[in-house]
């Protein structure tokens, strides 16, 4: 468990899983049904009510001002029951990252201030892409004072949900791309039906074609890549304790069905072959466990090398998360794949939660360059 | 250099020649023929999916999103449209006769296209494996005869397995596990047939299959030495489907509850009893043993083909992205990092596919099959006009001396090492086959980055079809404890499985 070290994160942790536990849970099968939407909009009332949007938003500009320790432990509660909520969280927590790694500290208070509902104030944003990765992104122009944008943005998460999103584009000249708002109502936006995904099918996304959209820059043009930086240096950490909350829920799940289920006159959990695989899950929820509170360490003390420290925890963790719910199917057999158990949904989730904020493998090649 | 008898000594040792040299040893048993049949079936399955399941798959997929309870039977009609529920039916037995050892072949062709769609007709030939490991030619060539009409007159007649309920999967199918098991399924003896009692789970194809291959125990507290095996008809009184599961993948094929409340199955519907399995030379315990060792052996080398092509199905998306896409400013396919976890991919279908046809062979020489592909047997069916074989074989199969001398050769005929180089290589092809399609389909999503999330780039689910064959027919981990029985074990006399005394 990521541990609470004040009273106030203590009770942060209570709240959230026991709106894990009695909200999210009951109707985690409802939620992830295709069509997608129309979305757990009253969830999405609660978690506004309870700040878990507002966790790591500083406290001038209407936030609550908590750190990603905080911000891993409400991710973790979550999605051990559902993580389509935990995307929801963690996009729009990435998005003011942007904002504030841009020193939109103004701009943003403005935007929360202003927001009555949780439409208004979450922010949409590519929470899967890595910009740098990509040569298809749209592009800028600057007419006067003010830019318009065109091209495809493809898998815009919540933007079926929210009226605003952050967009990476490329000023016609620059190598690097920059950010911006925008409106999805404001004409010269095309936006898309949600998008058929692997896991998360709570967390729409949508494709969005832009064509002379208006957009506001956020910071300088050209430092798009600097934001997205600074912002993923530690918010890859949240991404692993939303697939730690997941681990963690798939082995309950599992030690809890081979308790009670009976093969050959014997419990599962009696069978050696089977305690090898429960055993398995268990030390790799135990080490994620301890990597996250590690890195959450590294990154509060400011540690010289608190940038590596979290992109190993998070690189690991991830793919740990993927190993892990598969072995949290396995353990349960025929009903570990069917939908009435959250086990197949885990094992969906984890490998969606691997491909947030960028391409896996580019993850462990800028994670080697560095020592190279 | 050796004498013969040193020959014979020196290749009994562990482990053995004839275990481990099966495709070499195959080659000059096999009917030659065999390699222009399988040319075929390949060819008939690629076109199946060019034309049917390319097309159509990733719609069915969201279409069963959308709706659970949608049954795809347009794509059961265009298989039975263009014969494919009887391409391996025996053409004694009026279907196309292709030979059995080209299955494995045809079921990664169907899979690496869409692993639901697969299933939609493989499934059927697991009914059909089931159904012949009984020998009993009267049911056989009546419930054969149903699916060649149900093809000539466009109503499909499919065949289901039914052995998992809902507390006991594993206890249904291994005998070691059924007296100390959970099993419920209950068939009481009365005149002219059987009381059938109990419900069946996980029934892939259940809702759309016609005749229900059934496992039943009329002493539930042995039912090792009390099994039978009952054909049932859809409509049948006492006989209704219940839910259909709500799966992650795989979702064209419907895994269905069968619930059976005092169905009456005639005695001609019967396909094994203990009547039987008392006649032959093994206990009825092992002969109950010999037939799941039949069914395994063969079934589960399709399952291990079907995780064989779901790992193609992943290589080859993987390998078009990456053809088409850039990343970080170059061509994927001329990144390092992804063309060595290409070819691990590509690696892994090959081993896959090495695996499955060694089990092939197994089945070939000394599993389901070997009487047909028997060289003179062969031929004699291959050669013999369709039409002379239908006038005779027919009637043949209703005398009973038919049933016991197939039975016989079956049953008496295979040594112990037969039966556990059928079963065991059964089991090593499916957990390599279905690892490889898990294995493959996640280095496809992480080749494929945020893209391969969405259902569109396919990739993801055939990440979701692929985690199913390491479910069915036996979990991967007893797959590999039968290996551990079936090939290994016996090195090691003091050694026990699926026991007790193994916790």
């Amino acid at each position: 468990m990521t541990q609470p070290n004040t009273k106030e994160l203590q009770l942060l942790e209570k709240a959230s899983s026991e709106f894990s536990k009695k909200i999210l849970a009951p109707e985690r099968e409802e939620n992830d049904k295709y069509p997608f939407g129309p979305y757990f909009t009253h969830i999405i009332d609660k978690a506004y009510e309870l700040d878990f949007f507002h966790i790591t938003l500083p406290e001038h500009t209407g936030g609550i001002g908590h750190g990603i320790r905080a911000f891993c432990l409400v991710l973790e509660q979550i999605c051990r029951e559902d993580s389509s909520l935990g995307g929801i969280i963690f996009t729009n927590a990435l998005a003011q990252e942007i904002f504030m790694a841009s020193g939109q500290h103004d701009f943003l208070k403005n935007h929360c201030e202003k927001a009555t509902n949780p439409g208004q104030f979450l922010l949409a944003f590519p929470s899967l892409l890595n910009p740098s990765e990509t040569s298809r992104l749209p592009l800028a122009r600057r007419m006067g004072d003010n830019y318009t944008l065109s091209g495809a943005m493809e898998y815009l998460v919540l933007g079926g949900m929210t009226q605003t999103a952050v967009i990476p584009a490329v000023i016609a000249g620059d190598m690097e791309c920059s950010f911006f708002l925008t409106s999805l109502s404001s004409s010269g936006v095309s936006v898309g039906e949600p998008v058929m995904s692997h896991g998360l099918h709570a967390c729409p996304a949508v494709d969005v074609i832009l064509n002379d959209a208006k957009g506001i820059l956020l910071g300088e043009e050209g430092k798009g890549m600097a934001y997205f930086n600074k912002a993923s240096g530690t918010m890859q950490l949240a991404a692993s304790a939303m697939a730690l909350g997941i681990m963690k829920g798939s082995l309950n799940e599992a030690m809890t069905y081979c308790g009670g289920r009976v093969q050959g006159g014997r419990k599962l959990k009696d069978w050696s072959a089977m305690q090898m695989v429960l055993a398995d899950m268990t030390i790799q929820t135990h080490v994620a466990d301890m990597l996250v509170q590690r890195a959450c360490q590294a990154i509060e003390n400011q540690e010289k090398d608190w940038s590596a420290c979290v992109q190993a925890a998070s690189i690991h963790i991830l793919s740990a998360a993927t190993h892990l719910t598969s072995d949290g199917i396995q353990s349960m057999g025929g009903v570990g794949y069917m939908k009435d158990f959250g086990q197949e949904k885990r094992f969906r989730d984890a490998g969606h939660i691997q491909a947030m904020l960028g391409h896996a493998q580019l993850k462990k090649l800028r994670f080697i360059k560095q020592f190279l | 250099m050796i004498t013969r008898s040193d020959l014979k000594r020196v290749m009994e040792r562990e482990p053995k020649f004839d275990d481990i040299m099966l495709s070499l040893r195959a080659t000059g048993k096999q009917p030659k023929g065999i390699i222009e049949e399988v040319r075929q079936v390949v060819a008939i399955a690629r076109k199946f999916n060019e034309e049917v399941t390319r097309p159509g798959s990733l719609g069915l997929d969201r279409k069963m999103h959308e709706d659970p309870d949608h049954l795809a039977w347009d794509f059961v009609k265009k298989a039975n449209d263009r014969g494919l529920y009887t391409m391996f039916l025996p053409k004694i037995f009026g279907g196309k006769g292709y030979n059995l050892s080209c299955v494995g072949y045809f079921c990664e062709e169907l899979a690496s296209s869409c692993g639901a769609v697969a299933n939609i007709i493989g499934v059927h030939y697991l009914g059909v494996t089931m159904l012949f490991s009984s020998w009993n030619l009267k049911v056989i060539s009546r419930i054969c005869k149903d699916i060649v009409d149900g093809e000539k007159s466009g109503e499909p007649c499919l065949l289901s397995l039914a052995m998992t309920e809902p507390n006991a999967g594993t206890d249904s199918q291994n005998v070691e596990f059924m007296d100390t098991g959970s099993l419920a399924c209950h068939a009481r003896k009365i005149d002219g047939g059987y009381r059938l009692n109990g419900t069946k789970i996980f029934i892939s194809m259940g809702h759309m299959s016609t005749w229900h291959l059934v496992h039943a125990y009329t002493d539930l507290n042995k039912a090792s030495e009390n099994t039978v095996m009952l054909a049932v008809k859809t409509g049948s009184q006492g006989f209704a489907f219940g839910k259909k599961e709500k799966k992650m993948g795989q979702k064209g094929c419907p895994a269905s509850e069968l619930v059976f409340n005092d169905c009456f199955i005639a005695d001609d519907q019967v396909c094994i009893d203990n009547r039987d399995t008392a006649k032959f030379k093994r206990s009825i315990k092992e002969t109950n043993e010999q037939i799941f060792a039949y069914i395994w052996g063969a079934s589960r080398m399709g399952v291990g083909a079907f995780g064989t092509g779901t790992a193609r199905a992943a290589f080859e998306e993987a390998l078009k992205f990456a053809r088409e896409h850039e990343l970080d400013g170059s061509s994927l396919i001329n990144q390092e990092w992804c063309q060595t976890l290409l070819a691990e991919m590509y690696k892994n279908v090959l081993v896959a596919r090495i695996s499955y046809a060694e089990a092939t062979y197994a089945n070939g020489m000394h599993g389901l099959w070997r009487v047909i592909n028997f060289k003179p047997m062969y031929y004699l069916i291959k050669y013999t006009p369709t039409a002379l074989l239908s006038a005779i074989f027919p009637r043949l199969s209703q005398l009973g001396f038919m049933t016991t001398l197939f039975r016989k050769i079956c049953f008496d005929f295979q040594s112990n090492d037969e039966m556990d180089r059928v079963d065991g290589w059964g089991s090593l092809a499916k957990v390599v086959g279905t690892d490889a399609g898990v294995a493959n389909a996640r280095m496809a999503l992480e080749i494929m980055g945020h893209a391969g999330i969405r259902q569109d780039h396919r990739a993801e689910k055939i990440l979701r079809d692929s985690k199913l064959f390491q479910i069915y027919e036996g979990t991967n981990q007893i797959n590999r404890l039968n290996l551990f029985k079936r090939l290994i074990m016996r090195q090691t006399p003091q050694a026990k499985v699926f026991s007790s005394t193994n916790l």
